[in-house]
């Protein structure tokens, strides 16, 4: 209760205040859509054959290839927005501006700052990541106060941007421009 | 050109003729490892350390290797996985000295499944030597869930000394990067609750030995095979530091004690010691973690 209360609090002085059951709504249809994802990513896996540790470079390689090409066949059409709808979005922007407005803002910026902060790139969903571009670290505050995810996604930040990405896929399922300012 | 490449290669040959002068007890039933960071870039000054370290081996047989990420730069072709970790460290890996790999900023997360990283496909692990314990952590993604496996697995842990590490130091005087504070926060309240005597970490291209912090030893290790001239500020904090050349560690636990060494490619040791297990008395208690504004939100 005195959590809720706190968070009530919070909502208010930083964005716009959402009441508590609507943002609870919002979040679990961002829970319902990752589901659908999830089982979308563990179907396309049963198809490929999960990887067990290898010592072939290649097998790593060929695995990824194929859960990417089996992914974004099953996914073709989708678009930004897909995931991060504008609603989902405007929780993720405000639950994130508690998290940068907080007690940790000044901790979160320097790890940003510090992390290999990328230049801002323009980027679609169903894409890789690029291989050869560093992984910027993801701040433990920030990752703290988003909804969490099962083990086969993850949150990346890349200059202002916050990406939902496939691991072992190694694919862009959606992002939202401007997150993290 | 030629003789300038015939140079470099001379050159090179000296370096590695020079063994280091290891001062390790060699100790009976001791664990004996080597420290590796950010070394994974398949140019000649990473042979040179992995040279040099295989000569260490042959007076020092250490058994295994952490290696504190960015353990493949750039590309992750099958052919740099070779260039970059199979060729350096080939005689090592013939004699069956284990690598244990962490992520770095620069490793792909598939790097997991790749056997000779011994990382069992998992992001972050734990594994026994003798009387310590090792907790390899994915610092490039701390979630709620790693953080409680962390608190679980180090409060399960009878082992003596109890040794973190992963690849963004929580402590740093490098001026490019400096240490992580927002991963600190995190981190350094459950490694004094539950008595973590030892965290290795990379990321900047030099190498340092930190003042005990809130009783625990911390070393930072990211030159085995990047480095950057001149990175370091110093700070009251520095007990060491070393930045004109790259190096590697051995270091070998025997009962209550932790003998180190660090060794440049050139074979000069850069700085030795021996640390005594401090006498702590781990919590037995899990840290009151606070609820994300999300997960509340959620849970109404």
């Amino acid at each position: 209760m005195a959590i809720l209360a706190a968070c009530s609090a919070m909502a208010q002085t930083a964005g716009t205040p959402v009441p508590a059951n609507r943002g609870a709504e919002i979040i679990q249809d961002f829970d319902q859509r990752i589901g659908d994802y999830v089982k979308l990513h563990k179907t396309v896996q049963s198809e490929v054959h999960r990887l067990k540790p290898t010592k072939s470079p290649e097998a790593i390689e060929q695995y990824e290839h194929r859960m990417a090409r089996g992914i974004r066949a099953a996914r073709r059409g989708s678009g930004q927005g897909d995931i991060f709808t504008p609603e989902i979005t405007a929780e993720f922007r405000r639950l994130i501006e508690l998290t940068m407005s907080g007690p940790e803002a000044g901790a979160i910026r320097e790890s940003l700052r510090h992390s290999e902060p990328l230049a801002t790139r323009q980027f679609r969903v169903n894409s890789a990541y690029p291989a050869a571009t560093p992984l910027q670290s993801s701040p433990p505050s920030l990752l703290m106060n988003l909804p969490p995810l099962p083990a086969e996604l993850e949150y990346r930040v890349v200059g202002h941007t916050l990406i939902l990405r496939d691991i072992e896929a190694n694919l862009i399922v959606d992002f939202i421009v401007n997150a993290i300012n | 050109m030629r003789r300038l490449i015939v140079l470099l290669l001379l050159s090179s040959a000296a370096l590695i003729e020079r063994a280091a002068d290891l001062s390790l007890p060699l100790k009976p039933d001791s664990v004996r490892l080597a420290v590796i960071g950010d070394s994974g870039t398949g140019e000649k000054e990473q042979f040179e350390v992995a040279q040099q370290m295989t000569a260490c081996h042959n007076a020092f047989p250490f058994d295994f290797v952490v290696m504190l990420g960015d353990n493949i730069y750039g590309g992750h072709e099958p052919s740099d996985f070779k260039r970059k970790f199979e060729d350096p460290y080939a005689t090592l890996l013939g004699a069956g000295v284990k690598f244990y790999a962490s992520l770095g900023n620069h490793d792909v997360t598939n790097e997991r499944f790749y056997k000779p990283f011994n990382m069992d496909g998992k992001r972050y692990y734990s594994f026994k030597r003798g009387s310590a314990e090792f907790f390899v952590l994915d610092s490039n993604y701390m979630d709620p869930d790693q953080l409680s496996w962390l608190e679980k697995t180090l409060t399960d842990s009878n082992a003596r000394w109890k040794i973190c590490y992963f690849h963004h130091p929580l402590y740093s005087d490098g001026k490019t990067h400096g240490p992580d504070l927002d991963l600190r926060k995190e981190l350094e309240p459950i490694f004094v609750a539950h008595g973590v005597n030892l965290v290795l970490a990379g990321h900047e291209h030099c190498y340092e030995r930190i003042q005990p912090q809130k009783g625990i030893y911390y070393f930072v290790l990211g030159s085995s095979g990047q480095l950057r001239y001149h990175n370091l500020r110093p700070s009251s904090e520095m007990a060491k530091g070393f930045d004109t050349d790259r190096v590697f560690a051995l270091m070998e636990i025997a009962g209550d004690q932790l003998y180190f060494q660090t060794v440049s490619r050139s074979g000069d040791t850069v700085d030795a010691g021996v640390l005594p297990v401090q006498i702590r008395r781990p919590a037995r208690t899990q840290i009151e973690r606070r609820a994300s504004p999300a997960m509340a939100t959620a849970s109404r």
